[in-house]
């Protein structure tokens, strides 16, 4: 039986994506959808402040003051930061499968990433094996994305690492 | 004219402020459910230069004893590297050197 090539894979000193068209365009809805959550107004409250709290997390925890400082001055480069990801892997995207650097693969790693966070936030993920919460969750559509993405970001890792 | 100033008028608390402000900052990752095993072992790799022995025992530091000091630093370089940490989706923050 031939061995067939991972979703990402080193190709000399660069890599390549093996990703359907579908899971491209997958792909694609979510990261507008990563860059609507970017982009909104957190309202302090509810899952949108959850997840954005888990993209941005506090810094200064016991320290209110050194916290405001550090997201006053912060805050907005980050978040240019993960919208520059987004149009990078949209780029990589839109190259139909040519093969991309090491910058751009890191782009890719990140917005997947960050999407595993914000869903993973949503479902609650707990990585406590006894715990039901996932198994609740393992059948939903969501939860099958999750998985998706956590098996695409893991390939891509090991792209990274030469395996 | 007392020939003794009045101990209440001598403060330094300069000297003090610039200790504080010159102690070291420490930069911690924090276990979080979502991040893979793989992936912080990676970024550490990839952020500071560790070697994949080095990332691999602080990574399950944070996964067994729920965080890990993985860089230190001025407070301008513990920002930095807790940024690119949170470009990366680590769940990382910074605190004065105990």
């Amino acid at each position: 039986m031939a061995k067939t090539r991972p979703p990402v894979y080193r190709a000399g000193d660069r890599y390549r994506l093996r990703i359907s068209d579908d899971e491209l365009a997958l792909i694609r809805r979510l990261l507008d959808e990563l860059r609507d959550l970017l982009l909104s107004d957190d309202d302090g409250s509810g899952a949108t402040s959850a997840m954005l709290t888990r993209l941005f997390p506090v810094v200064h925890p016991d320290d209110p003051e050194l916290e405001a400082e550090y997201q006053r001055l912060m805050r907005v480069e980050l978040v240019a930061s993960k919208l520059k990801s987004i149009e990078a892997v949209e780029a990589v995207i839109d190259g139909r499968g040519a093969s991309i650097d090491e910058a751009q693969l890191t782009a890719f790693m990140q917005s997947i990433n960050s999407i595993r966070l914000v869903l993973g936030t949503l479902l609650d993920v707990t990585d406590d094996p006894d715990a039901e919460v996932v198994s609740e969750h393992d059948d939903t559509a969501e939860y099958q994305l999750y998985s998706y993405l956590s098996w695409l970001l893991e390939w891509t890792v090991r792209a990274f690492s030469g395996e | 004219m007392p020939t003794t100033l009045n101990p209440v008028e001598v403060k330094d608390p300069d000297l003090d402020e610039k200790t504080v402000e010159e102690r070291p900052w420490v930069v911690i990752v924090w276990n979080d459910p979502i991040n893979l095993m793989s992936y912080v072992t990676l970024v550490l790799q990839k952020l500071f230069g560790y070697s994949l022995e080095k990332a691999t025992e602080l990574m399950l530091d944070v996964h067994q004893k729920g965080r890990a000091v993985v860089a230190n630093g001025t407070h301008e370089q513990a920002e930095m590297h807790v940024f690119r940490l949170h470009e990366h989706g680590l769940w990382a923050t910074m605190e004065h050197d105990a």
